[in-house]
């Protein structure tokens, strides 16, 4: 059964399993393929035209009748020089070296060259070396009537170095094509893993991403699978959690009406003002809690606004409350955007700015397809490490500083960005010199080709 | 203007809601007779001399909405919406349903008054006005305003943002056009003396307005002040047919 399982090709440790099998099998195709094409045991080894040179000018020897030997030799030795072969005569052999073929000296290369000149050869002859000689090693052939000879062997030179061997460079192959393929196959097995990853760094609350892919090894698929799983409970989870905010917001409203109408009829005029200053702070709570759930409905549809005229009337509302607000713009800005939404994103940077600074600044500059607003204060600014953080959905501002004011839920930036997020534009934080905040938000203007009936 | 007491039937299905929203109409000089639901609505209606119904989105039964549209199809009957915010807005502006304007909860209770006071004033200017004839919507020289949208568009047919304050003043001239309104009659006309001091002065609204629709504002040639007098609208507005409604 654990062989069965091993061996189950749809799992990571099967497909290993698989890969390592198929790369030894590779390894060995390559090999045998490498082997036969060369035949190392049939391989003329380098300098290896020497010794057939050598071994038809013995055989030449060999064959001509004994008579004729000195011309032959004096042919060639003009033909090949270089491997001086000459008469031996029995005499000469005894005084210049040992016994042939016993030779203690002749290195073990030396015995292979020896026995590879005598498979040339035949056996007929005998070959026996005669001592190093200057550039090469003398040999001493026995022709097959007993005449010696003997000539210059080529030298160790063809001898090549162990790194440049054929089994090494073979080797050597094999350990990049397997490496290749480990990389590849490294990278095709966890791609999926990296896949899911970043779908999941990248799910985010608002649901409209697309599921992860569930494509690959089979664990890896369950893995997908259970985590889209999750992303639908948790999806169905903030959506339960949502109606029952909007439930809640909604029937607070009936509660609220109730207070704002019967503080009408508070004698004690302190006292009124305060419980309506309770009242506003509970509905403008109300509100931000409502427009940030219904956002993404997108209810309002677009339509070609004067964006300028909006600003001003932000500006004009934010100085009837008795706040420092300013306008600094073109007199007109024509853009397609939703305009109940916009003014909404404009007035809660406004009411941010207004709470952390003492006056508010609005700009507004046109470009021919972005319209860029930016709300300046002159607070103290957000520090750069809390920017992205500030963004979020019930962060607010510094805690510590505005404890008595009244303070909403932390959403007023948040809807703001979405807002501009489904505007298709930007909105980003940044800093004002020498302390304040900035918050751009860069809008497309779309095509304002639409003429109203004039 | 408001000088007779209007008679208001309230439609809110919340009795508390209903009971109070009387209370203080009533304190405020109206006559008010209250309605549950539909059937309570259209036996009120019946039994009573009825200038205004002031009218809740969600009601059990026949929602407001419905009930809206069949008042609207029966009469010029003035109608405030009181609807949760955001929720159906165009539809309860639009033409379909026809409501003459309508009101976010949690309202402010002033402010329902002072809608009040507006939309009777805008009913009784509507009679007697000849050159608007009870239209909609208005056009000056390229510029479009829409009452029952409340929305204003500029020649190139892009929305202007106002406030529900600047919109009612800009109406008001667009009603009299040629005329020379003093502020005290433009306060009267636009707010109502009760209104208290809740809403900007008329020059303050004057000069926003101004500053929005004018080509050159420091030269107005659409408002003008005349000296000592006030204000007058000086191009020519012409009505536009309901059916010409949107871009083309």
């Amino acid at each position: 059964m654990k062989l069965l399982g091993f061996l189950n090709l749809k799992g990571i440790g099967g497909q290993i399993a698989a890969l390592v099998v198929a790369s030894i099998v590779a390894i060995h195709l390559i090999l045998a393929a490498i082997f036969l094409i060369h035949r190392p045991d049939q391989l003329d080894q380098p300098g290896a035209h020497r010794h057939s040179q050598l071994a038809a000018v013995v055989q030449l020897l060999g064959a001509a009748p004994a008579a004729g030997r000195p011309r032959l030799f004096a042919d060639i030795a003009r033909a090949f020089p270089q491997l001086d072969v000459e008469s031996l005569d029995t005499k000469g052999l005894d005084t210049r070296g040992p016994v042939p073929g016993t030779d203690p000296a002749a290195g073990e290369a030396d015995g292979a060259n020896l026995r590879s000149l005598h498979r040339r050869l035949g056996s007929g002859y005998r070959v026996f070396s005669l001592g190093p000689d200057g550039t090469g090693r003398k040999v001493g052939i026995e022709l097959p009537d007993g005449a010696m000879i003997s000539a210059r062997m080529p030298a160790d030179s063809w001898q090549r170095p162990l790194w440049r061997g054929p089994w090494m460079t073979t080797l050597l192959f094999a350990v990049i094509c397997v490496t290749l393929l480990g990389l590849w196959a490294a990278r095709a097995l966890t791609a999926p893993l990296s896949s899911i990853a970043k779908a999941a760094e990248n799910f985010s609350l608002d649901g409209d991403a697309a599921p992860l892919p569930e494509r690959g090894p089979e664990e890896i698929r369950s893995v997908a699978k259970a985590l889209n799983r999750m992303r639908e409970r948790i999806t169905t989870l903030i959506d339960d959690r949502t109606k029952m905010l909007a439930a809640i917001s909604h029937d607070l409203r009936t509660p609220i009406t109730r207070m704002r109408l019967r503080s009408e009829f508070i004698e004690d005029d302190a006292h009124r003002s305060r419980m309506l200053g309770d009242l506003d702070q509970m509905r403008s709570m109300l509100e931000s809690v409502l427009s940030f759930l219904r956002n993404d409905r997108k209810l309002e549809s677009m339509t070609l606004v004067d964006v300028a005229s909006t600003l001003q009337l932000v500006t004009d509302q934010f100085a009837d409350m008795g706040h420092k607000a300013a306008y600094d713009g073109p007199e007109h800005a024509m853009a397609t955007v939703r305009p109940d939404d916009l003014h909404r994103s404009i007035t809660n940077l406004v009411e941010n700015a207004v709470r952390f600074g003492a006056e508010a600044t609005i700009r507004l500059k046109v470009s021919p397809d972005t319209v860029t607003i930016e709300v300046e204060d002159d607070g103290p600014g957000i520090s750069h490490a809390r920017k992205e953080f500030m963004l979020e959905p019930f962060v607010r501002g510094d805690d510590a500083r505005n404890m008595d004011e009244a303070e909403g839920f932390g959403l007023g930036l948040s809807i703001a960005r979405s807002i501009v997020l489904a505007h298709g534009g930007g909105l980003s934080l940044n800093d004002r010199q020498p302390h304040g905040l900035i918050v751009r938000i860069e809008l497309p203007v779309r095509q304002p080709g639409r003429r109203a009936v004039a | 203007m408001a000088t007779v007491s209007p008679n208001i039937l309230v439609v809110e299905d919340d009795r508390e809601t209903r009971a109070l929203i009387a209370r203080y109409l009533r304190a405020n000089a109206c006559n008010v007779t209250t309605a549950n639901d539909g059937r309570e609505m259209a036996r009120a209606m019946t039994d009573h001399r009825v200038d205004l119904v002031i009218l809740d989105v969600m009601l059990p039964d026949e929602d407001g909405l419905s009930l809206c549209r069949k008042l609207r199809a029966e009469s010029q009957m003035p109608i405030i919406m009181l609807t949760a915010r955001g929720e159906d807005v165009d539809r309860i502006l639009g033409l379909e349903m026809g409501a003459d304007d309508y009101l976010a909860k949690p309202f402010n209770p002033r402010e329902l008054l002072a809608r009040i006071n507006a939309v009777l004033r805008r009913q009784a200017a509507a009679q007697t006005a000849s050159a608007t004839n009870g239209a909609t919507a208005l056009a000056f020289v390229g510029w479009r305003i829409d009452s029952r949208l409340r929305e204003l568009r500029n020649p190139a047919g892009a929305r202007v943002a106002m406030t529900s304050a600047e919109f009612d003043l800009l109406r008001t001239f667009c009603e009299r056009p040629g005329r020379i309104l003093s502020r005290d009659s433009l306060l009267d006309l636009t707010q109502g003396r009760n209104a208290g001091s809740f809403e900007r002065s008329i020059d303050v609204l004057v000069s926003r307005i101004r500053r929005k629709i004018e080509p050159d504002p420091l030269e107005p040639t659409m408002i003008k002040t005349v000296r000592s007098g006030g204000y007058m609208f000086t191009p020519e507005v012409s009505p536009v047919p309901a059916s010409a409604n949107g871009s083309s």
